[in-house]
């Protein structure tokens, strides 16, 4: 008995748990990578850096500097759709909530 | 010519929406100006007081602004501008708030905050150093200067393919295992050269693969020239392995941290 059991007799269990325990988890990291904008700010950095030493030129960075903002939006569209916090865009003081 | 249309628009847009971006915050007890420098297309920057402390702000539109270089520098030289007269405390790239009252509120609310910070800055500044190098030149220097790896590139150099397998390997691990200690003693010298000239510093995570050092130093604004000239000492000493990136005067970015209690406005 024991585990051969399991695999032996119950064969759907198994595999089907397995499923649905890696298609949330995969559900879970797409979301959190297509609403994290640390890499593209990585990348920004690392650009500005490459400008500042020469290593390409101006046109070279407007033109991966497009790139990397329409990263950013899609990345902040993604966030607001899943009702991640957004950074930019008006805000204000929070209110204490004791006050209200 | 498209400019200027697009600040008209711009700015017509702001007057309607009374948006401010914030800049920094400073002590002052008056109302003061800093020139039409603002994001956005040349805003009118001007300050929004509460009892002795203001924002710096300029009129915006209600939207996003993406950190692109244009805006960024904007923003770093209404920032510039400001420090020239104040100590600062900046604000974050972005910060867009509806209206006055609530740029007022935020000095209200976050007074003895700002109050404490700005005292704790007054006539600081910050100055970043990145330093890079070119690992091909350490690598040629290490050669020179490590008799095991000398020893080993000559063995290899000598023998046929398959004998270097395992002595390319040891080479590498050996050449690995030197830069990183290389690096580690270039960059605790130079801490160790700036720190005495300096409040404070921070390392911060090297960007791209040629840096082994991005650090911010808060310094006095009586010892920026000490500082100035014991950076440029230092430089020289490495002059032909390591590259340096000095910059500044800087607002205190890396050594102010008030987390401001901030939502979203919409």
């Amino acid at each position: 008995m024991g585990i051969l059991t399991k695999v032996l007799f119950f064969p759907v269990t198994g595999p089907v748990a397995g499923i649905k325990w890696s298609l949330g988890k995969v559900q879970q990291v797409v979301e959190d990578e297509i609403t994290d904008d640390a890499p593209v700010k990585q990348e920004l950095m690392e650009l500005q850096m490459q400008l500042e030493l020469g290593d390409i030129d101006d046109d070279e960075y407007t033109r991966r500097e497009t790139e990397l903002m329409a990263r950013l939006r899609e990345v902040r569209a993604w966030k607001e759709r899943l009702g991640k916090a957004t950074s930019g865009g008006p805000v204000r003081v929070a209110r204490d909530p004791a006050q209200e | 010519m498209e400019q200027s249309t697009d600040t008209d628009t711009q700015s017509q847009a702001a007057s309607i929406e009374g948006g401010k971006y914030v800049y920094c915050i400073i002590r002052s007890d008056r109302q003061r100006e800093f020139g039409s420098v603002g994001i956005g297309g040349g805003q009118r920057v001007f300050t929004v007081a509460f009892q002795d402390l203001a924002a710096v702000v300029s009129d915006t539109p209600i939207v996003i602004y993406d950190p692109t270089r244009e805006n960024v520098l904007a923003h770093e030289f209404v920032n510039e501008t400001v420090m020239r007269e104040f100590t600062v405390i900046p604000m974050s790239f972005g910060t867009v708030f509806r209206s006055e009252d609530d740029v007022s509120e935020l000095l209200r609310s976050t007074y003895q905050a700002f109050s404490d910070v700005l005292d704790k800055m007054q006539d600081k500044i910050e100055f970043g150093l990145k330093v890079l190098w070119d690992r091909e030149k350490v690598i040629a220097n290490l050669e020179r200067e490590n008799d095991e790896i000398r020893r080993l590139k000559d063995e290899i150099s000598r023998h046929t393919a398959s004998s270097t397998y395992f002595a390319r390997m040891q080479l590498g691990r050996l050449i690995e295992g030197a830069l990183e200690d290389m690096g580690t003693r270039y960059v605790s010298d130079i801490h160790e050269a700036l720190k005495p000239v300096a409040v404070a510093s921070r390392s911060n995570k090297p960007i791209g693969d040629r840096m082994i050092l991005n650090a911010a130093f808060l310094v006095d604004r009586a010892q920026e020239q000490i500082f100035d000239e014991r950076v440029k000492e230092t430089s020289r000493k490495y002059e032909e392995l390591l590259t340096f990136k000095y910059s500044g005067p800087w607002p205190p970015y890396n050594f102010v941290n008030i987390k401001l209690k901030l939502e979203k406005a919409d």
